[in-house]
């Protein structure tokens, strides 16, 4: 008898311990954000979504190659030599067209690995975050700013000068040889005339060493 | 058909299945039941609902700072703790020291994340068991050190903050005074659980000698963490194998006595972790009073990491136990070989032993006392 009001005490009086807790809870200040009509401000530094500022971009890789997941994809088209694409904001050379660079944001896990070895700071989280999508491809954010038309211009400009260089090259290449040969031939008729104005001098000695070996 | 029907009636013997979906199983885990009645005789944990190839991922990395991220997803609850046990595995490889700030800084945050873990472990042992008040009441709690979490590192759950040989960045100049905010206003908040949760005498009821586990029986199955110290048995590594800086620290080892029931049910795993909060918060304190001002946290990150041939165990005390990574380096940029020991996985294998015997309705319970995370068992 003594044990079941002992039991049903305890009970009444943890139970109202309980209850004092959540009463003092109900007169305090609410807690819940009402999300889409309020809206709490990410501080400055949140990963919610990459950006990248194209302008500053000197398309080096690093991100690219910073990725775990591979989600950047960037291709670049060096410029040619008559295109002088200005420097970036903190002063490095620009010397790449960037004709491709997607970032694909279902793929990305939002690591910040990218961030920190961008040479001029161009790709940065930004904390936006509102930005879901029925479509998956629509995930995949287009950052270059070139055109289509200008693209194919640019590619077409880079091949030819690759081109022109390597026939340049080829050219020189050739130049050199040609060059070498002629100079291989005088070298060896020096030698022979040498040669025979030695062996004439002294026709029983036997040819030098030094001489045998060239 | 009537025959199998008046089968299962004369024998009272059947298989069910608990989960994957089952909301109060922590993530997606199966339980195959044998039942005689409502008396569990066996439990099979089946698992890998949750796989995601980690250990392989982080051999294909051709960095061994890539693979921090991946650990983050392991024990998604305290994704810190993980990166913790990671960097300073790879830091013993290289052989380089850390500078005091970097220590400070850790340790702070290791501690932070484990009373939101342990935060988010009690409030869904709670609602398991149909206390839904004090969840909602631990997430309060939980959201301000995430609030921390999100002003120094950018991210709320995954933050890949630590970097081998320092932090990716410096704490925000508001850190110190939050925290000491937060450790203020925390300190009444564990006692309200207490008068809400551990006093509650329908939470004792469901709780106490309820699975109970011996600490001969722990030990031998390789418990660690709360649940081994809910068996009586003192031992964390915080204190019995200090990594980092936490020699420096006084803070006691809480454990399991028995005072609601017999020593190693539910109720001890439960207060364990309770307590352990305070003790966290004393090293919390400790930490903020000794951490310099000064220092470049970034400066001691190596720009490649190329580690000697040879493998390690490095092992750290994480919210729900033992982590321990086991690295093989060949030298090479990417790791040979990192297997994790998680403990999560290693407490899903005491569940068949703690279980028999037990009622249906307290398997629940039983579960949420060992509190495990599925991301940290299928890895």
């Amino acid at each position: 008898m003594l044990y079941v009001f002992k039991e049903g005490w305890s009970t009444f009086k943890s139970i109202f311990t309980g209850m004092g807790v959540t009463i003092r809870h109900f007169f305090s200040p609410s807690v819940t954000e009402k999300y889409p009509y309020e809206k709490i401000e990410l501080p400055k530094g949140a990963r919610a979504k990459l950006h990248v500022n194209i302008d500053d971009c000197i398309g080096c890789n690093l991100c690219a190659r910073a990725c775990p997941v591979n989600c950047i994809d960037i291709e670049t088209v060096k410029a040619t030599d008559d295109v002088d694409l200005g420097k970036t904001s903190t002063g490095n050379p620009k010397r790449f067209w960037l004709t491709r660079f997607d970032i694909d944001m279902a793929k990305c896990m939002y690591c910040d690995l990218c961030v920190h070895p961008c040479p001029t700071n161009c790709i940065y989280m930004v904390p936006e975050y509102e930005y879901s999508e029925v479509d998956r491809s629509n995930l995949v954010y287009h950052f270059s700013n070139l055109k289509p038309e200008m693209v194919a211009e640019v590619k077409e400009k880079a091949e030819q000068e690759a081109e022109q260089k390597k026939r340049e090259r080829q050219e020189m290449m050739r130049k050199k040889a040609e060059a070498a040969k002629k100079k291989k031939e005088e070298q060896e008729k020096k030698q022979a005339e040498a040669k025979k104005s030695s062996n004439k001098n002294d026709n029983d000695k036997p040819s030098t060493p030094g001489k045998k070996d060239s | 058909m009537t025959d199998q029907i008046s089968n299962i009636a004369e024998k009272r013997e059947m298989t069910i299945n608990m989960g994957p979906q089952h909301p109060s199983t922590h993530g997606v885990l199966r339980l195959e039941l044998d039942l005689d009645g409502e008396v569990i005789k066996n439990t099979r944990p089946n698992i890998g609902y949750l796989h995601r190839c980690f250990e392989k991922y982080a051999e294909e990395m051709d960095d061994y700072s890539k693979v921090i991220p991946y650990t983050d997803r392991m024990d998604y609850v305290s994704a810190m703790n993980q990166e913790h046990g990671y960097v300073i595995a790879v830091e013993r490889m290289l052989e380089i020291e850390v500078p005091e700030r970097v220590e400070y800084i850790r340790v702070i945050m290791a501690e932070m994340q484990r009373i939101a873990s342990h935060l988010l472990g009690i409030g869904a042992f709670g609602l398991d068991l149909g206390a839904f008040t004090p969840f909602l009441y631990c997430f309060i709690e939980r959201e301000k050190i995430l609030d921390i979490f999100e002003k120094t590192s950018g991210a709320r759950l995954l933050y890949n903050y630590y970097a081998i040989g320092g932090m990716i960045k410096d704490v925000h100049p508001d850190f110190k005074k939050d925290t000491n905010e937060f450790v203020k206003t925390f300190r009444p908040k564990i006692k309200e659980l207490n008068d809400l949760l551990s006093g509650n005498k329908i939470f004792i009821k469901r709780t106490a000698n309820i699975g109970v586990l011996p600490e001969k029986v722990a030990l031998n199955y390789g418990a660690s963490g709360p649940v081994l110290r809910g068996s009586g048995v003192e031992w964390d590594l915080r204190k019995n194998d200090p990594y980092s800086i936490y020699d420096r620290f006084d803070f006691e080892i809480p454990i399991g006595k028995g005072e609601m029931g017999t020593l190693g049910d539910c109720w001890d795993r439960y207060i364990v972790r309770v307590r352990e909060m305070e003790q966290s918060l004393r090293i919390i304190e400790q930490a903020l009073e000794g951490m310099p001002d000064e220092g470049d946290v970034t400066e001691g990150i190596p720009k490649r990491i190329r580690p000697k041939e040879g493998e390690l165990y490095a092992r750290s005390e994480t919210p729900r136990g033992e982590l321990g990574y086991y690295i093989i380096s060949d030298k090479s940029a990417s790791p040979f070989r990192v297997k994790a020991r998680a403990p999560s996985f290693v407490h899903l294998g005491l569940l068949p032993a703690i279980s028999k015997g037990a009622l249906i309705a307290d398997m629940v319970a039983i579960v949420g006392s060992i509190d495990i995370v599925l991301g940290e068992v299928d890895r």
